[in-house]
């Protein structure tokens, strides 16, 4: 490895628009190691087409390249800008994809540019089973045997041989895809048909199946010195054979004995230094249960949301300490902020605490789409829950993840016995209440084990919270029974519910019975050191590590988990308001059980609370901080609602999407205003597109700006909006939407609303000018209007801008289709020209596609 | 097929070990020089030297020895006629010094012979010590290795062939079946 | 399951709910770190007297298995949990921890804060507790007056030589509360070994004729053994090659002139980094030490100093200048642990077989 601490220009391959497969997560990681470059005065470049990213607001314009993350965009940049070093971990496996084609072709020789994290030969094997495989078996980790093919006669060749069930891959897919298990020689030519279409070298393997094992997962990390710790195993709790992003995950790993999971270290430390790994590593094993034996199923040297969950449960800095090792430094060297314990880059982490995670898919949205969870991931997103025993962890979770406003958790009673077996034996996205039923019915856990190979460990750790919610039924009021249940995770909405009263009953209850909730900090060290780290959970013990963060406070309340919709536009906007709030000399504590959110990183909030967002947990972070002031976001209305009726200095941000008046049918242009006491001031006007036939306002999901229209038509809608917004008295940010009147050409107001979040970001990006902060100033009141009065937007600006929204249609399998906004998973962002950006049919989706991912 | 016999976990212990053992063997460092032979011998010599500095906080003088006419290949030491080793470069002295003489493998005997003459030719010793990493037999003439990595007892017809991470990119010894 | 108390010896009480054995138990409280490997723990005779506080908080979650015991019959006083699974998963489903527990009568209590008390025990220092049903004055009056013997290795190390037969490289074990890691390791390398009782002679050693030799981990503090085996120690390093572990190496560096301090907490769990001098780089290996070899005190004529923990500064690996005698204060067989340490077993096989020449 060469010296790497002259490095000076360093290009970070984004990761694009949210998708199945990724979201946040690697903005968020992104976000940390510019931080950890700017130190070390290395100058960044980022390109990316993702206008809710983050990373993208934290550096200057010129590093920024605004473009397509494709391969010939990237090597325009190698060749223009000459950047020493490429960093390829950082853009999902697209990025991976793209710094092997650049290597294949020649051009990281050709424009000497070095990889960071990983040496060329490495790179080269990454989803190359082949090539993996043989160099797994060099250093003696077991392996399942992959054959390649090239031809279905070739397959067949191979069956007797392999039997079935037997997995098909393509080789070095196009697309993330995934391993489809084949039972029959049918399955198996289809499979075939599809990898040998998806791979790009035409190529699939077979493989032994190894449905039914444990998935477990390590994360780990390396320096160019070899030194190697391991950052947290992950169990997935659900068997091979369900996608590890669609498995509901406990970490650190319960069912594994030492001996196991130091096996599983080693063979993880022997790959990391066998493939050259510098910065992190993440690799997957398939256990059998019945022997101990496992194989080596996957490797990632990148990040990913298993690296992203490992971290943040043991409060290791990852993100941080890459960028470090990036730069050339040794963990021994690596300084990190004065809060963590020296050293501790170098400590392996131990961990006192149990962190569960469950997904969270988008059957509601897309409810065409299969819903059993399968070899192909389908989760859009993920909830946590920390707490001291699997039980309140596990119960924590799944309070999370069903978005239940009042924290209860729905039943899945009406099932008939044959359903339930079924759904056991083929699970669906509701699985966790699945198996939970299945308890309440009478299964053993050995039984249950049997159907659906999870380890019996959990079903009886599931029993254990239904023998304390009979305790509940049969005690009610029982303070003993109260404890109990607030111990094990359960929350005070549900605990009301069984007892049929209300929240507030609960809480004094507890009070009086000095039941109360105890905050433990998330810290690598496991007590042995005193850390000063910010990250906290709840459980209800003897210490409250926790004390309030001091004056001037402002609690934010983040939206959990993302799901379809305006959820990576929502952490934008979370991440860009405590930005705000923190520059308007707010201590911000951030409340929010997304693993993957932007806002937890330290840089973001003074303080971050991992509990369920319900009525009672956040009522007790209140108790605990007595914030100033209190935000909670727009899509929770019953708890603003209850929130309301308290003394808090309670704002709604983001703001709810939902007004009382009803929405227009269509509309064609939108005109954005910042509305401010008596100012009013143009934002943009934007083209609103509804690609395909249908042009209700809900398949409104491509924008461009400004709106394709003489000047004095755009300075006459302005003038119009400002209009209606002065009838209605509005304020913040509003949208004036516009169609034409009847059939004529002649455009009129047919609705206002607030601006919706995914069009914000876009106006920020395209105006410069921080809209989500401005709004953010006028709620706490930190907003002069003498200097809001000399801002002026362009809107007749002739660079255009285009945003259009990504939908997971592709990766669930279901027929390509004009989304809706409720099914959007993320979006992409194109400047250039008007002749660039102009679209001869709008209805033609594939043309959006192609001009917004054109090569520059 | 190549048989790997030491791993790169086993050649750093048995660097290790030899190193300590000079250490035993020596009382310590005081008048070491250590002299490896090209070319893999060099990097070993270097190795124990940075590990000697990294124990005792002392830099041992390291010196390559290069054996000519023939190429640094594995099996330099099959051939019947006497190796020449020149010291050309090595720019400290030798006299009344404690010289550990270190080669990749020791078989017939013949380069360290001609190693050994070299050094006498540049200056007076105290004494020569000989550590090899391994030991494969077959010896020509009386001489023992002090300090042996590992002994691969072999037949003729095999090659050792020795890889450094310096040049070759791993560590390990292999066994090459003629 | 009933109520009982963890009451110290600084007055506090701390009410859970009692599992294994019912008994009362008194012992020192010290707390372990380690991720998993309750087991091992709990069977380590380097625990006796002691009562652990976990603080992986979920303990009992893969019952009592056949191959992680590192001692048949475990003496330590107590388990402080923070969950408890009763579950079996050996292939019988025969026993729990709990079951475990009661067979060798040690009581553990489940429900506590641990991380609490392993935030009091970092600063406090050592502390006496108990493990009681009724937390009055009278259970405080009885731990105060408890007085802890200093004879751990005494009550845990074999009396009578006994053998391990294989067919390799001859090795006696001086037992000081030997853990089986350290026979599950020279097994996995064939080893002929006889273990022999710590107050073995020299002689008693040579006469056996052995390849080597292997100080074992054990309990309590090296300073209460005597000089006997110093002698010991000193005649049979200058003879064969000599390997220490543990409480081992903390003898080994006494017989060689070094002094050693109890450590203002004891330090059980594996997440230091730990550099090897020699070749600079860091690995993990599970520490279980109240005493460190005080660095100052090493005679560099005599001994070299090996390994250190980065994290507290202790010196963790010795060895001697003249003969090929070497000693970790770490368990280098990593059960439980991390396994990066076991090639030092190789070091040891490697000196045996050097010195055949």
């Amino acid at each position: 490895m060469q010296s790497l601490t002259n490095l000076q220009k360093v290009l970070i391959i984004g990761s694009g628009p949210t998708e199945i497969g990724h979201e946040t997560e690697l903005d968020s990681a992104t976000v940390q190691i510019l931080t950890q470059f700017k130190k070390h005065g290395v100058r960044t470049l980022v390109i990316d087409n993702n206008p809710f990213s983050v990373a993208l607001e934290e550096i200057q314009p010129t590093n920024m390249y605004i473009q397509a993350v494709t391969t010939p965009n990237v090597r325009h940049i190698l060749e223009k800008d000459h950047p020493d070093a490429l960093i390829a971990t950082l853009g999902g496996l697209q990025g991976i994809r793209i710094a092997q084609e650049l290597l294949e072709n020649g051009d990281l020789g050709r424009y000497g540019v070095t990889l960071l994290g990983m040496p060329t030969s490495t790179l080269r094997q990454i989803n190359n089973p082949a090539d993996l495989n043989a160099t797994l078996k060099e250093i003696h980790e077991p392996v399942i045997e992959a054959q390649v093919v090239q031809t279905t006669d070739e397959a067949l060749g191979l069956v007797e041989n392999i039997g079935f069930p037997l997995i098909v891959k393509p080789v070095a897919p196009r697309v993330d895809t995934n391993r489809t298990i084949c039972e029959n020689v049918d399955d198996m030519l289809t499979a075939l048909n599809q990898g040998f279409q998806q791979s790009r070298f035409d190529q699939c393997t077979l493989e032994r199946s190894v449905v039914g094992y444990k998935e477990v997962e390590m994360v780990a990390i390396r320096d160019a010195a070899d030194t190697e710790l391991l950052i947290s195993g992950l169990e997935n709790v659900d068997p091979i054979g369900i996608h590890s992003g669609d498995s509901i995950v406990v970490t650190p790993p319960q069912t594994l004995t030492d001996r196991e999971y130091q096996d599983l270290r080693d063979a993880t430390f022997r790959i990391a230094t066998e493939f050259g790994i510098i910065g992190v590593l993440h690799v997957s094993f398939a256990l059998n249960p019945a022997n101990q034996h496992f194989y080596v199923t996957k490797l990632a040297p990148y990040f990913t949301r298993g690296v992203s969950l490992a971290a943040r449960t043991v409060g290791y800095p990852v993100s941080l300490v890459t960028g470090a090792l990036m730069l050339g430094q040794r963990l021994v060297d690596v300084k990190l902020p004065s809060q963590f314990t020296k050293q501790t880059a170098v400590m392996e982490p131990t961990s006192d605490h149990v962190t569960v995670r469950i997904p969270l898919w988008p059957f509601q949205e897309v409810p065409d789409a299969d819903q059993h969870l399968d070899t192909a991931m389908k989760a859009v997103g993920s909830t946590i829950g920390i707490g001291r025993s699997v039980e309140e962890a596990m119960l924590k979770s799944v309070r999370s993840s069903q978005f239940s406003p009042r924290d209860v958790l729905p039943s899945v009673s009406n099932l008939t016995d044959g359903e339930l077996i079924s759904q056991l034996i083929h699970p669906l996205a509701n699985r966790i209440l699945v198996l939970i039923e299945a308890l309440r019915r009478g299964y053993s856990p050995d039984e249950l084990s049997e159907l659906t190979k999870i380890d019996a460990f959990y079903f009886v750790k599931l029993q254990h919270l239904l023998t304390i919610e009979r305790q509940i039924q049969e005690h009610p009021r029982d303070v003993e029974v109260l404890q109990r249940a607030r111990y094990y995770g359960f929350g005070d909405g549900m605990i009301a519910r069984i007892w049929d009263t209300d929240t507030a009953t609960i809480r004094q209850l507890s009070a009086e019975a000095h039941i109360q909730p105890t905050y433990k900090m998330i810290e690598p060290t496991a007590g042995e050191f005193p850390e000063a780290l910010s990250g906290y959970y709840s459980t209800f013990e003897y210490e409250n590590e926790s004390r309030a963060l001091g004056d001037r406070t402002a609690l934010v309340l983040g939206r959990g988990g993302n799901q379809l919709g305006p959820n990576s536009a929502a952490e934008y906007f979370t991440t860009e308001m405590l930005k705000q709030l923190k520059r308007a000399g707010y201590h911000t504590i951030l409340m929010n059980t997304n693993p993957n959110a932007i806002g937890i990183a330290p840089e973001f909030s003074d303080k971050q609370y991992v509990d369920p967002i319900q009525l009672g947990d956040v009522l007790n972070v209140i108790q605990v901080e007595h914030p100033d002031i209190v935000i909670v976001p727009g899509n929770r209305h019953y708890l603003t609602r209850e929130l309301k009726k308290l003394d808090l200095n309670l704002h709604v941000l983001p703001p709810d999407q939902e007004t009382g008046e009803p929405a227009p049918k269509m509309a064609t242009i939108g005109v954005s205003l910042f509305v401010h006491q008596q100012q009013k001031v143009a934002v943009g006007v934007m083209d609103m597109i509804a690609p395909g036939m249908n042009k209700a306002l809900s398949q409104v999901t491509a924008f461009r700006m400004p709106a394709e229209l003489p000047k004095a038509k755009r300075n006459n809608l302005v003038e119009q909006a400002k209009q209606a917004v002065s009838e209605r008295q509005l304020t913040g940010m509003v949208q004036v939407l516009f169609a034409p009147k009847g059939d004529t050409k002649q455009l009129e107001v047919v609705g206002v609303r607030p601006t919706r979040l995914t069009e914000m970001a876009f106006l920020s990006k395209v105006t410069g000018i921080n809209w989500v902060r401005m709004l953010t100033r006028q709620h706490i009141q930190t907003l002069d209007a003498a200097e809001l009065a000399k801002i002026t937007v362009d809107i007749n600006s002739t660079r255009v801008a285009l945003m259009n929204a990504a939908f997971p249609f592709r990766q669930l399998h279901v027929l390509n289709r004009p989304g809706s906004t409720d099914q959007e998973v993320g979006a992409t962002i194109a400047f250039g020209s008007s002749e660039a950006l102009t679209l001869s049919n709008l209805s033609d989706t594939e043309e959006l596609d192609q001009i917004i991912n054109r090569t520059i | 097929m190549p048989k790997v016999v030491v791993d790169a976990m086993a050649m750093q212990r048995a660097l290790t070990r030899i190193t300590y053992e000079i250490i035993e063997r020596n009382k310590g460092v005081d008048d070491l020089v250590i002299l490896g032979i090209k070319t893999r011998g060099v990097y070993l010599a270097q190795r124990i030297a940075s590990r000697l500095q990294q124990l005792e906080n002392v830099t041992v003088p390291v010196g390559a020895l290069d054996v000519t006419p023939f190429r640094d290949d594995i099996d330099h030491d099959s051939e019947n006629d006497d190796p020449k080793v020149s010291a050309a470069d090595i720019d400290f002295s030798v006299e009344q010094k404690k010289v550990i003489l270190v080669d990749d493998v020791l078989y017939t005997g013949r380069t360290i012979r001609a190693a050994m003459s070299a050094i006498m030719a540049l200056g007076r010793p105290k004494s020569i010590n000989l550590a090899v990493l391994v030991d494969r037999g077959h010896r020509e003439l009386p001489i023992r290795a002090d300090f042996v990595g590992k002994n691969i007892p072999s037949s003729q017809r095999e090659r050792i062939k020795v890889s450094v991470t310096e040049i070759d990119d791993r560590d390990a010894v292999e066994i090459i079946k003629a | 399951m009933a109520k009982r108390y963890l009451i110290l010896e600084d007055g506090s009480a701390y009410a859970g709910e009692g599992f294994g054995a019912g008994a009362t138990t008194s012992g020192e409280v010290i707390f372990n770190l380690n991720l998993l490997g309750y087991q091992e723990t709990i069977t380590d005779q380097i625990y006796h007297n002691q009562i652990i506080i976990f603080a992986q908080p979920a303990i009992g979650n893969v019952g009592i298995n056949h191959d992680s015991y590192e001692s048949i019959l475990p003496t330590a006083k107590g388990m402080v949990v923070r969950d408890l699974t009763n579950i079996s998963t050996n292939r019988l489903s025969k026993l729990s921890l709990d079951e475990f527990l009661r067979q060798h009568n040690i009581p553990g209590i489940s429900g506590i804060d641990t991380r609490h008390l392993i935030r009091k025990l970092r600063t406090a220092g050592p502390m006496k507790g108990s493990i009681v049903d009724v937390a009055d004055a009278h259970a405080f009056d009885q731990l105060n007056a408890t007085v802890l013997t200093n004879r751990q290795v005494d009550q845990v190390a074999t009396p009578k030589p006994y053998p391990n037969p294989d067919t390799g490289k001859n090795v006696v074990v001086i037992d000081f509360g030997l853990k089986h890691g350290i026979l599950r390791q020279l097994s996995e390398r064939r080893c002929n070994v006889t273990v022999l009782p710590w107050t073995a002679s020299a002689q008693d050693v040579l006469n056996l004729d052995p390849d080597g030799v292997l100080l074992s981990t054990g309990p309590g503090s090296p300073l209460d053994l005597g000089t006997g085996v110093l002698d010991m120690i000193r005649e049979v390093q200058a003879e064969i090659p000599l390997f220490a572990i543990g409480l081992g190496h903390e003898l080994f560096a006494l017989a060689n002139g070094a002094k050693l301090t109890p450590l203002p907490v004891e330090y059980h769990g594996s997440g230091h980094p730990i550099r090897r001098i020699i070749t600079n780089d860091i690995l993990y290996a599970t520490q279980g030490q109240g005493y460190a070899v005080v660095a100052k005190s090493i005679d560099r004529d005599r001994l070299i100093t090996t390994y250190v923990d980065l994290i507290n500064g202790t010196v963790q690996g010795l060895r001697h200048r003249d003969f090929p005698a070497f000693s970790v204060q770490f368990f280098a067989d990593g059960a439980p642990g991390p396994h990066e340490s076991r090639d030092l077993f190789d070091e040891f096989m490697e000196a045996m077989t050097s010195r055949e020449g």
